[in-house]
């Protein structure tokens, strides 16, 4: 129940920027056209693989409406933010865990940009560019399963990242080190079939494929929903690395009294 | 040397709107609320002046100090320093100011203190020579030394100020506007910047206009105070009459040696006593040696209260206490 | 005060900086070598898609890096030496502009000397991809020594134009305030476009990109005379009077914003 409230609490938090967001939007659509102009320029002298350009165009749509679900969250969770200040003492205080608690937070900021980010953002590009939708139920379903677990990723990736703070001063470039990464190897812009050998096998031993590629290759019905289960391994391993940062964190602000 | 002629200054802001689609009907629509921050003000500051100027929060004092500064242009009005506008001609206007806004550094946040020095003594064009004799004179004055090579951010609150007064001194202008120079300092750090101050004024002649909270500065640094209410002066005069005009009671304190009489007719009450007699004042308490009275210097003259007093028994101690300044503030706001 | 004097004022601040930032030698080396890295994810990106696809509408590797290569450096001069007008929304939101307008001097030119920004990363990454698409379009006989000038040439006017759109951005916050969603689309999406041929995009955008936000001639017009010897000398000139006019323009529309400026604050 408390943790439900927090989510709503920074969802209703969200919504009176929702005006400012809206032309935000157009701002962020216009990346995604522009990725989507480069593939239909290359469609028009190469085959696209599997994909063809209009594959590929939707494959953008996608990973360009998802993105605000599984990437651009909260840049540490807020943690750094509360170590400068020195909150953080104060929330380790709070008789419920801080992993949950700044996670509950999170998930209403991405309920929010799903609704206000993500939706809106696709709708222009499935009139700009008439994509089709997926035809059967259980894609629609596998696809939310895998977004789910990708945003479940990005937030334990973030709470490390945050957890960093309080040991170096610099955990902001953490973050942007974390978008080329997602830029790189989660398929942001190239499926991950398409990287070089070296770079794919790097790929599929981190969990960034499983934050756009795997969503969207559901999404284009060309994944099975074995892929899942890689979605949930990582989910398993990253959580313990979270519950084990937080032992560490704690005894770190212990140490330095707050 | 600062003339101020019926300075207005309204400022507009968009309507925030309410309710669906609230942020984008703000952005497309041009609906403003007009404020008068400032309303008609005007006054004359002379040459080697110290002047406070006080106000309530969001009474103007700050818009003011922009528009003198030429941060602002007024609304209508004119402002003239030194025989030039602040606002037509704000770049030799400038040149000859000092200013302090205490919420703010003028300092270079990432950088040594004293190479934020270096690029201002380039920026206002003070020769070297110059420089490292202000440097020292303010070095001294200050003590800035032990921060020299510290960067800004690391400075704490008394430093930095101290810091960004020698800053807006370097290129040693004739006239200083402090915007609440001692905002947030210890009593410590309060009493350096204030003998720094008054050096300023009295032995260098430098005109100085400063806003402030703390009554403290008013009374240990001006002579003459300003108080701006809701955009206008409501009063400009000396510090002592100011009080005067409040008219708050002085409350003296006698001691007799032995037995002393109060005649008829003076009551013990928190009231003025009756028209009929003599002397107005109003008796607070009465113990077994002492008297407590409430008097109003500016309609007795206190020898003639001294008098009375010595009418009723042998004095043996007297104690006056004028009003606090801090009320007589509260009371003018 | 003179230009001269404007300049050493601004030669001192970049020596102050640079020293500043190099007493704390681990977070330098270590901001510069994570800069250089994101920059490199950056390109990956792009040479991704060449090593797949060959070239991009007749564009090859070492031309596409080209292009790359010069938006880079041309942001990164706009960026070491005026940031603080990539930045001026924090002047707007805090009232900090007040401080500069009791400078003796123009604000823009208070404000550019504000901070100086060291980008050796960026440097790198750009110099290293220029260097390497030069060194093998020379080696190919696409080019001769003559474009090494040139490009030095381009890089320039590149910056001004740069600055010009993000002083102009800029100037729009004495009316919205909030600008970093309209930095977003001139500054950012505009520069990534640019990072491909202009021909990939649908009409209207190439004349948008070439006229509205003119981020083309950063490096993609240059770059056709350049390399391929299409258009011809005189567009070289043309773009110097290009970039100045942007600039003047620019300059004018901050001139007009400035007078609109209302602080913050009581």
């Amino acid at each position: 129940m408390l943790y439900f409230t927090l989510a709503s609490k920074a969802y209703a938090r969200n919504l009176q920027y929702r005006g400012a967001h809206m032309v935000h939007n157009i701002a962020s659509a216009m990346f995604g056209f522009m990725y989507a102009c480069i593939w239909i320029g290359l469609g028009a002298d190469h085959a696209l693989g599997e994909y063809g350009t209009q594959g590929m165009v939707a494959y953008i749509a996608f990973t360009q409406s998802a993105l605000w679900v599984t990437s651009f969250i909260t840049n540490g969770l807020g943690i750094p933010q509360t170590v400068r200040t020195g909150h953080i003492s104060l929330d380790l205080m709070r008789p419920v865990h801080l992993f949950p608690h700044l996670m509950a937070r999170e998930w209403g900021q991405i309920a929010y940009q799903f609704i206000y980010k993500s939706i809106p953002i696709y709708l222009v590009y499935y009139f700009v560019f008439s994509i089709q939708l997926p035809g059967t139920l259980t894609s629609y379903l596998y696809v939310a399963i895998a977004l789910i677990g990708a945003a479940y990723l990005s937030i334990c990736m973030n709470y490390l990242i945050g957890a960093s703070a309080l040991w170096t001063t610099e955990s902001s470039w953490l973050y942007w080190g974390n978008h080329a990464m997602i830029n790189l190897l989660a398929g942001f812009f190239i499926p991950i079939e398409w990287l070089p050998s070296w770079l794919q096998t790097i790929a599929w031993l981190s969990p960034y494929p499983y934050l756009l590629y795997v969503p969207t290759r559901l999404y284009l019905g060309f994944g099975d929903a074995s892929y899942l289960w890689g979605t949930l391994f990582w989910c398993v391993l990253l959580t313990l690395i979270c519950l084990t940062a937080t032992l560490l964190l704690r005894r770190k602000v212990e140490v330095q009294g707050g | 040397m600062i003339e101020v002629s019926n300075i207005r200054k309204e400022f507009r802001t968009p309507v925030v709107k309410q309710g669906r689609f609230s942020g984008l009907r703000t952005l497309f629509t041009r609906e403003y609320r007009l404020k008068e921050a400032v309303r008609g003000i005007s006054f004359q500051v002379e040459e080697g002046e110290f002047v406070g100027y006080i106000g309530p929060n969001g009474a103007g004092k700050s818009t003011t100090i922009k528009m003198l500064t030429g941060i602002l242009h007024p609304t209508s009005g004119h402002v003239s320093i030194g025989g030039l506008s602040p606002h037509k001609a704000r770049r030799e206007v400038v040149r000859n100011l000092g200013v302090v806004f205490g919420q703010r550094s003028q300092l270079w946040w990432d950088l040594p203190v004293i190479d934020s020095f270096d690029i201002l003594a380039r920026m206002y064009g003070v020769r070297e020579t110059e420089k490292v004799k202000r440097m020292r004179q303010f070095a001294e004055l200050l003590d800035l030394e032990s921060f020299w090579a510290t960067p800004v951010r690391k400075l704490s609150l008394g430093q930095r100020m101290r810091a960004d007064l020698a800053a807006a001194m370097l290129h040693d202008p004739d006239v200083l506007f402090l915007d609440e120079p001692t905002i947030g300092l210890d009593v410590n750090a309060k009493r350096n910047i204030r003998q720094f101050l008054k050096r300023l004024n009295t032995e260098f002649g430098k005109t100085i206009l400063l806003t402030t909270h703390d009554m403290d500065d008013i009374e240990q640094l001006c002579r003459r105070v300003m108080v701006i209410n809701d955009g206008q002066l409501s009063y400009d005069g000396t510090v002592r009459s100011l009080r005067d005009t409040i008219g708050l009671p002085t409350v003296i304190t006698v001691t007799y040696r032995g037995a002393f009489h109060i005649p008829e007719g003076y009551r013990i009450s928190k009231e003025a006593s009756e028209p009929e007699l003599p002397i107005r004042l109003n008796i607070i308490a009465v113990e077994d040696h002492t008297v407590t009275i409430e008097v109003n210097r500016k309609e007795i003259h206190t020898l003639d209260i001294l008098n009375l007093l010595a009418q009723w028994g042998e004095l043996a101690d007297v104690d006056m206490q004028d009003p606090d300044f801090e009320d007589v503030i509260h009371k003018v706001y | 005060m003179t230009m001269r004097s404007w300049i050493s004022l601004y030669a001192l601040l970049i020596r102050t900086s640079i020293r500043s930032r190099m007493q704390y030698k681990f977070n330098f080396l270590l901001g510069t070598l994570l800069a250089a890295l994101i920059q490199i994810s950056e390109f990956l990106m792009v040479a991704i898609v060449l090593y797949k696809f060959g070239a991009i509408q007749g564009w090859s590797m070492h031309e596409i890096g080209y292009l790359f290569a010069v938006m880079t450096l041309s942001k990164t001069i706009y960026r070491m030496f005026a940031d603080e007008v990539h930045h001026l929304e924090k002047y707007l939101v805090n009232g900090e502009l007040d401080q500069l307008l009791t400078r003796p001097m123009p604000v823009l030119l208070a404000l550019l000397p504000q901070k100086f920004r060291l980008m050796p990363g960026e440097i790198l990454q750009g110099g290293f991809l220029l260097w390497w698409s030069l060194d093998g379009m020379m080696a190919d006989g696409q080019i001769s020594w003559v474009a090494v000038p040139y490009t030095l040439l381009i890089i320039g006017t590149g910056a001004v134009i740069l600055f010009s759109i993000g002083l102009a951005t800029a100037t729009c916050g004495f009316w919205m305030t909030r600008i970093t969603v309209l930095q977003n689309l001139t500054e950012d999406a505009a520069r990534s476009a640019a990072q491909y041929p202009l021909t990939l995009y649908p009409k209207w955008m190439i004349s948008l990109l070439l006229f509205a936000i003119p981020v083309g001639l950063v490096n993609y017009v240059p770059a056709l005379y350049i390399l391929r010897g299409e258009l011809g000398g005189w567009i070289l000139p043309l773009l110097a009077v290009a970039a100045l006019f942007c600039l003047l323009l620019s300059v004018r529309f901050w001139q007009y914003g400035i007078t609109k400026y209302q602080s913050t604050g009581s």
